[in-house]
């Protein structure tokens, strides 16, 4: 029973931790989409469906079969990001959208602060079942 | 970690936006200079471009000035003998700046700096949350 206290073991926890990680890489890549809206060439990027990319976490790796083998880049940022098909280029081949970026920003936000709403909620609900309250 | 990462992107492509705007503000401020000896260049307009390339510090790629530089373009002449820098003809080259152009320049490079504002809100508000979760 005690390890289920450790919090990386309880679903909710793991979940939410996963998610955020995937929210604040998103953001990354959507900050990076906004600030090359003006450079010649650029193709935006975006990261597959955070449903994708955690069916994806528990897939199996290839097994090294020489320590002298490369070990490889299993799950890495590069497998979940790809470059998106645009919708609209500029005459110079630029192809970032600005609105489109925007709704994906504020979409991420709002995902942000479920999530970190939900977390809070749970371990108060932990709280609550040590007696101290339901403070969170 | 990834939401400062996307902090200093957003700060970096503000930077470039104000490095257009000041080029822009340059041009402007030139569209009437003509030079000082008869026949010679006035000012030429310059041009910004920018590019994607890695930035060390950031640990990722950002946004930068890939280059400030010169517009080709031919200089419109006008006929006025008086004017110091005319030719034996008596025209005088004033600059290839358009001001039309200047101006929709400048309200790209604003709604740009805009997004990456709104970039950086969004992250900050982000992070705030998340620091939140230890009240």
């Amino acid at each position: 029973m005690l390890l289920a206290m450790d919090p990386t073991q309880i679903g909710l926890f793991d979940l939410a931790e996963r998610r955020l990680a995937w929210i604040a890489r998103r953001q990354a890549v959507l900050a990076q989409n906004i600030a090359n809206a003006n450079t010649p060439h650029f193709q935006p990027h975006d990261l597959k469906p955070f449903a994708a990319a955690l069916s994806g976490m528990n897939a199996s790796a290839p097994v090294r079969t020489q320590p002298n083998h490369l070990a490889g880049a299993a799950g890495g940022a590069s497998q979940t990001e790809f470059v998106e098909r645009p919708s609209a280029r500029a005459p110079d081949g630029n192809a970032v959208a600005l609105d489109e970026q925007l709704v994906r920003l504020a979409d991420t936000e709002t995902s942000h602060a479920l999530v970190t709403t939900i977390y809070k909620k749970y371990l108060g609900m932990f709280a609550m079942a040590f007696g101290r309250g339901a403070s969170g | 970690m990834d939401l400062d990462k996307a902090l200093g992107i957003a700060a970096r492509g503000m930077d470039a936006q104000t490095t257009r705007l000041r080029v822009i503000a340059e041009n402007l401020a030139n569209q009437d200079t003509t030079g000082s000896t008869s026949g010679a260049d006035p000012y030429r307009r310059k041009t910004v471009t920018f590019q994607n390339s890695l930035d060390r510090q950031l640990g990722g790629d950002a946004v930068s000035i890939k280059q400030v530089g010169q517009d080709a373009a031919e200089f419109p002449l006008r006929y006025d003998p008086s004017n110091p820098a005319a030719n034996a003809d008596g025209y005088v080259k004033l600059p290839n700046v358009n001001s039309l152009v200047e101006v929709m320049d400048m309200r790209e490079a604003e709604r740009s700096y805009n997004a990456n504002l709104a970039v950086m809100q969004a992250t900050r508000s982000m992070l705030t949350r998340t620091i939140d979760l230890l009240k």
